[in-house]
């Protein structure tokens, strides 16, 4: 049913809106959008969905290969590992585990980042000079080195991998923001509602955040793919998620031992971190294709 | 220069006391007291701890306490190492060598194969080696480093036994510890078997270095690409392609060596980056580096190992990176004038 | 640039070094690369009891006055040529060989033979407070303290230069057996002289010097030991020049390291059908005394009440725990000693599973909604117990099932050792490796009082009439009576429960075809004298020899 317009209007599109509008039109792109909302759905109700107990052995089925192989059971798809576990459960409560804590961790950090970067950004001089010096010293530190760094502090576990990796993010975020905070002040449009007036923090509310809103998420698939691999790598040498968790680098370390004569146990979770990684990082190019995009426009 | 030169030291310095103030407050952090923290002296009889304490002087203020924990370090006294009770300093000193050294291999790799590489995507941009290759690219910091590695042990080491899966060199060959650098030392030996001895570290470092390799390398595909993408599009490409020059000169003259400029920059951060993925790497290989041994102290909670080495190791990293943003200073006066934080 | 001048340099070396290549055996047909568990604590066997140091010192460094020979392990002469025993058994003579030379090292030369002053600084050191070497190192001697050794020796007697006597204060079935264990090791006291006037009296345990078929060369902490043969050995010296132990603590590291022919020879392989499918790798077993246990820490609520404890020993489920941990290829404990002992007692109360029974024992003692505890599971294979974490795991799950959580703890090996014995834990996965064949080799050092003291009974249980009823077993030589003794204390165990015994297993270990000789000693221990390597090119020979002639396995020497 179509509405009568009472006045001509032409309709701008938020820069988000435009952002997804291009976003769309790349197959591969979208591609990844559905395997990254897929992950999501599975690290939400995979605990309810896994067929089997991911903690809680079968000890009369040690070691079954993989559906396919000849040897394998259609209940345990996936196989099971040397306590008898299902695999394929343990691999979906992984979901949960490695992929949702690692989105939970980018949102956390996204939010303070955003929040410091932009008050950053409104300071000048000495602040600012300190602030500047502090995060060179910080981002030329790797992210997975400072997290380990953390979790050395605070001890192994997956809860202090978890905030490890917040606090790693953050000076991301803050450089990020502040530097498009910045940017976006130097604009005309923004001068013009400062001459009428508004106060910095309504300039930042009204003017800028919309307009840094892709720039930040360009920025937190990348902190999304840097979080997954920090999780496992850190599980996956004992310093993050402990021995019965199923995050997946405890998973492949936990096969190592059966490398040999299981190497699904070792293939499997593996493969996890790869599609969670890829899947991640296709979203984070056509983000960034999008805005190439739309900027030549 | 000289402005240049004097805010880069003073970037140094400020990192140097962050990063101390860093180190000498993990002591208070850590659980356990803070002068067994400090110096790893956990066997140390009533009469030997006033001595430390002594030595430590933490009977003054915690200022006076921090200059003497920097006089320590400066002196090269790191404490001893909790678990072996030996000097984390001269462990150090034996250990990091070997973490430079895979770590220069793989850089040279990933910087040999990447920018080439990255090259040739630009030059074909948006055409189907372009994507290729950033597809395969992306595939490259997609994987995880500790599974790559695994699966690099079991094709090339069991399936096709090319490659030796770990250590720095085959154990039967006796080779002193002169610099820490595998390569020169064989060199400075006098074993009988010093031309089996060097093929074989070769054998020993390709597997290593290429798995760390693989990240790096694809950031400098990409890195490379973009430089040359804007290199190609500047005025006097178009200048010089407007004068008649043939595709070939225009790149090989001009393009390549200006947008080279641009990657050097760029090297510096990735050393760091490499350093971290080398130290996953080194527990995998089970290579002899630092990366391994840092590892290996939080397993312990071997607190002053742990505060030491990621002292000694952001300071090498920090050092790494103001050498490259030196070099670059050196090779483009335009960069002498950016002032920090600007990337 | 600098790869180019390397390039040239590279090659210089190949030309220079290329010549005096031929006519030789190669390096690796002269070296055994072994590939450990983990690193030795010291280099002196006297000082610990755990088997990882044992395997890398005792039989390659050194050499005892009398040994354990043969397939009946009969005590047969080392350094002393003979011994003998007085009637009453209190008086023990040892006869020394008069050609036993010490390891010539770079920091040690020795200047005389071995004598009878060496093997009085042995023994002294450990039996005499006041001895300046006593007390380097820490003082602690577990072995001998846990077995009584200084109480039982109240004076060794130098009759001349090779002969010595040792005064005991009654006789005891276990001295000789004692004296042949891998801890009873002699070293040199010319050296412990030196140490003294150069005031570097610790080297003693981190330089050692012994008699044994190789000397200590190189060792790198967490990474490798490097032996050299002795080529004075009084016996017919080692076959290979070198052994290079290769510490790889992962098992997954050793079994690559094995597969991609890294180490000739590898400790406690993993993944056994893995080895046995290929043709150039062989795997071994010997049956070695040992046994796995659950311990408990007595000191540590609520492992102080034996009604918890027994709770727990009927809630494990051993069955699936061999079934698992050993593959089945393990035999169940019903108490300390293997039912190959003669003093195992058929009438032992076994411990069923019974959860039931668990859950009601524990609500009795007050525990009816559980209880948090730490497990502490040892980080690396020992051949009491094969993969301790996966054990900790199905302990979990079925303490889980009596409302018991259990949280699983593991340190690196050494450092767990350590805590251990300063009793930070409330209960553990271990095990013992017997020594000698005697039962008390099981009784004693695991659970006595005095094992208490000293830290290496780390449940530091200690039982007055279970302690009486062993020390009564030992001073009897009526082999009836000792069983009745030994029935005893297995009672006792049974009822209070200090340690759960899960199981006797055998040592394994796998090595590559062209190793020759005998390594895995019958008690737990490992023994390079006799390993030597076939060459590739005799090996090839051997071959086409044996086509036409009957198969000579004998060792191809590579000297």
């Amino acid at each position: 049913m179509a509405r009568d317009k009472i006045y001509l209007e032409e309709v701008f599109p938020s820069p988000f809106i435009q952002l997804w509008l291009i976003f769309r039109k790349t197959p591969v792109a979208m591609l990844g959008f559905s395997c990254f909302l897929f992950l999501i759905v599975l690290a939400i109700f995979g605990p309810f969905l896994a067929p089997h107990s991911p903690v809680e052995g079968q000890l009369d089925m040690l070691l079954l290969p993989p559906a396919w192989h000849i040897d394998g059971n259609v209940t345990y798809l996936l196989g099971t590992d040397e306590l008898g576990r299902d695999m394929l459960s343990r691999l979906m409560y992984g979901t949960s585990l490695t992929f949702g804590l690692s989105f939970i961790v980018v949102i956390i950090s996204l939010i303070i980042g955003v929040v410091i970067g932009s008050l950053s950004a409104l300071t000048t001089g000495l602040k600012s000079s300190f602030l500047n010096h502090f995060l060179d010293v910080i981002l030329s530190i790797p992210s997975l080195l400072l997290a380990i760094i953390i979790v050395a502090i605070l001890g192994p576990g997956i809860d202090n991998t978890v905030w490890a990796v917040v606090l790693v993010l953050i000076p991301q975020f803050i450089h990020t923001t502040r530097y498009a905070v910045k940017e976006e002040f130097r604009k005309d449009y923004v001068l013009a509602s400062r001459l009428d007036g508004a106060s910095p923090f309504r300039v930042l509310y009204y003017s800028i955040f919309p307009n840094i809103t892709d720039r930040i998420m360009g920025q937190a698939t990348l902190a999304q793919s840097a979080a997954i691999l920090d999780i496992a790598t850190l599980g996956f040498l004992g310093l993050g998620a402990q021995i019965p968790l199923p995050e997946w680098g405890a998973t492949l370390a936990n096969g190592l031992d059966l490398f040999y004569i299981a190497p699904w146990t070792v293939y499997l979770p593996g493969l996890a971190i790869l599609f969670a990684v890829v899947a991640t990082n296709l979203v984070g190019e056509g983000i960034r294709h999008a805005l190439k995009l739309r900027k030549e426009r | 220069m000289l402005i240049f030169t004097l805010r880069r030291l003073s970037l140094f310095f400020f990192t140097m006391l962050l990063l101390t103030l860093l180190s000498f407050s993990l002591n208070f952090l850590f659980p356990g007291e803070t002068i067994i923290n400090l110096t790893g002296a956990i066997n140390a009889t009533p009469s030997q701890l006033v001595e430390i304490n002594e030595a430590y002087q933490t009977h003054r203020n915690i200022f006076w306490q921090y200059i003497t924990y920097l006089k320590h370090i400066a002196s090269g006294d790191l404490g001893l190492s909790m678990a072996s009770q030996s000097s984390i300093s001269t462990e150090i000193v034996n250990l990091l060598p070997a973490t430079i050294e895979l770590s220069l291999v793989a850089l040279y790799i990933a910087m040999l194969v990447g920018i080439p590489l990255g090259f040739i995507a630009a030059i074909k941009h948006s055409k189907f080696t372009d994507n290729l290759i950033l597809s395969v690219s992306m595939l490259g910091y997609s994987i995880p480093v500790f599974w790559l590695g695994l699966l690099a042990i079991l094709t090339f080491s069991i399936s096709l036994g090319w490659l030796p899966s770990a250590g720095q060199i085959s154990l039967l060959f006796e080779i002193k510890p002169v610099t820490g650098i595998q390569f020169i030392d064989i060199l400075l030996s006098d074993s009988p078997y010093k031309w089996q001895a060097f093929s074989d570290a070769t054998a020993h470092i390709i597997l290593p270095a290429c798995v760390i390799a693989v990240a790096p390398t694809t950031i400098f595909i990409r890195l490379a690409r973009t430089s040359m993408i804007e290199v190609l599009e500047t005025s006097y490409i178009r200048a010089a392609s407007a004068k008649g020059l043939t595709f070939r000169q225009i790149i090989f003259r001009h393009a390549i060596r200006n947008s080279l400029i641009k990657i050097i920059r760029h090297v510096g951060l990735q050393f760091a980056n490499l350093i971290t993925i080398a130290m996953v790497t080194e527990v995998i290989f089970s290579w002899p580096g630092i990366g391994r041994w840092l590892i290996e102290s939080i397993y312990q909670r071997d607190y002053t190992a742990i505060e030491s080495g990621l002292l000694v190791l952001s300071c090498f990293i920090f050092v790494v990176h103001i050498l490259t943003d030196f070099i670059y200073a050196a090779l483009n006066p335009l960069a002498r004038g950016n002032k920090y934080g600007a990337r | 640039m600098n790869n180019l001048k390397l390039i040239t340099l590279l090659l210089f070396c190949f030309l220079l070094s290329a010549c005096n290549e031929e006519g030789k055996l190669s390096l690796s047909e002269r070296s055994v690369i072994y590939c450990a568990e983990g690193s030795p604590e010291t280099f002196n066997p006297q000082l610990v009891t755990s088997g990882t140091t044992i395997d890398a010192t005792s039989n390659q460094l050194y050499d005892r006055l009398i040994t354990y020979r043969g397939d009946d392990n009969i005590l047969s002469p080392a350094i002393a040529k003979s011994w003998h025993v007085t009637r009453d058994g209190k008086k023990v003579t040892f006869y020394l060989r008069k050609d036993i030379t010490f390891h010539q090292t770079d920091y040690f030369t020795p200047t005389r033979p071995l004598n009878a002053d060496d093997v009085i600084f042995s023994f002294e050191r450990i039996l005499n407070f006041a001895h300046p070497y006593h007390l380097v190192s820490g003082g602690n001697y577990p072995f001998f303290q846990d077995v009584g050794l200084n109480d039982l020796i109240y004076d060794i007697e130098k009759i001349n230069e090779h002969t010595v006597r040792f005064h005991l204060a009654q006789a005891d079935n276990s001295f000789l057996a004692n004296l042949a264990t891998d801890f009873a090791i002699i070293l040199s006291a010319e050296y412990a002289e030196q140490l003294t006037k150069l005031k570097k009296q610790s080297d003693i345990d981190t330089h050692p010097i012994g008699t044994g078929p190789f000397k200590l060369k190189e060792y790198r902490v967490g990474s490798l030991i490097r032996f050299y043969r002795h080529p004075q050995y009084w016996q017919e010296p080692a076959k290979i020049d070198q052994l290079v132990f290769d510490i790889t603590p992962s098992n997954t590291g050793r079994l690559t390291k094995l597969l991609a022919k890294e180490c000739d020879v590898v400790a406690y392989p993993i993944a056994h059908e893995k080895i046995v499918q290929h043709e150039d790798l062989s795997l071994e077993a010997v049956t070695a005394l040992n046994v796995g246990y659950f311990g408990f820490n007595i000191n540590k609520a609520p492992f102080d009440n034996k009604l918890v404890r027994q709770a727990i020993s009927y809630a494990i489920n051993k069955e699936t725990l061999l079934e698992t941990v050993y593959q089945g290829k393990a035999e169940m404990a019903d108490t300390l000693i293997p039912k190959t002992s003669w003093a195992f007692d058929n009438n032992i109360t076994k411990q069923e599973f019974n959860p039931e029974l668990a859950k009601s024992l524990l609500n009795f003692a007050g525990y009816s909604d559980g209880f948090t505890m730490d497990l502490w599971a040892m980080p690396i294979q020992r051949p009491y117990n094969p993969n301790a974490i996966t054990m900790a795991k199905l302990i979990q799950s079925d303490l889980k099932k009596i409302n018991i959580k259990v949280n699983i703890i593991s340190y690196e090996w050494s450092t767990f050792l350590q805590r251990l014995k300063q009793g930070e834990h409330q209960a553990f996965l271990l095990g013992w490796s017997a020594d000698h064949p005697d039962p008390d080799n099981f009784f004693t050092p695991i659970l006595s009082c005095s094992a208490a003291k000293t830290g290496s009974n780390t449940t530091f249980w200690c039982d007055r009439e279970y302690d009486d009823t062993i020390k009564k077993a030992l001073h009897t030589t009526n082999i009836k009576q000792r069983k009745k003794y030994y029935a005893q204390a297995m009672a006792i165990l049974a009822e209070e429960v200090p340690v759960i015994p899960i199981a006797h297993s055998k040592r394994y270990q796998a090595r590559g075809e062209n190793v020759v000789g005998d390594i895995l000693a019958p008690f737990g221990g490992i023994n390079f004298y006799q390993v030597s390597k076939k060459s590739l090119y005799l090996e090839r020979e051997e071959r086409t020899n044996n086509r036409q002639s009957t198969k000579n396995n004998s060792n191809t020497g590579v000297n």
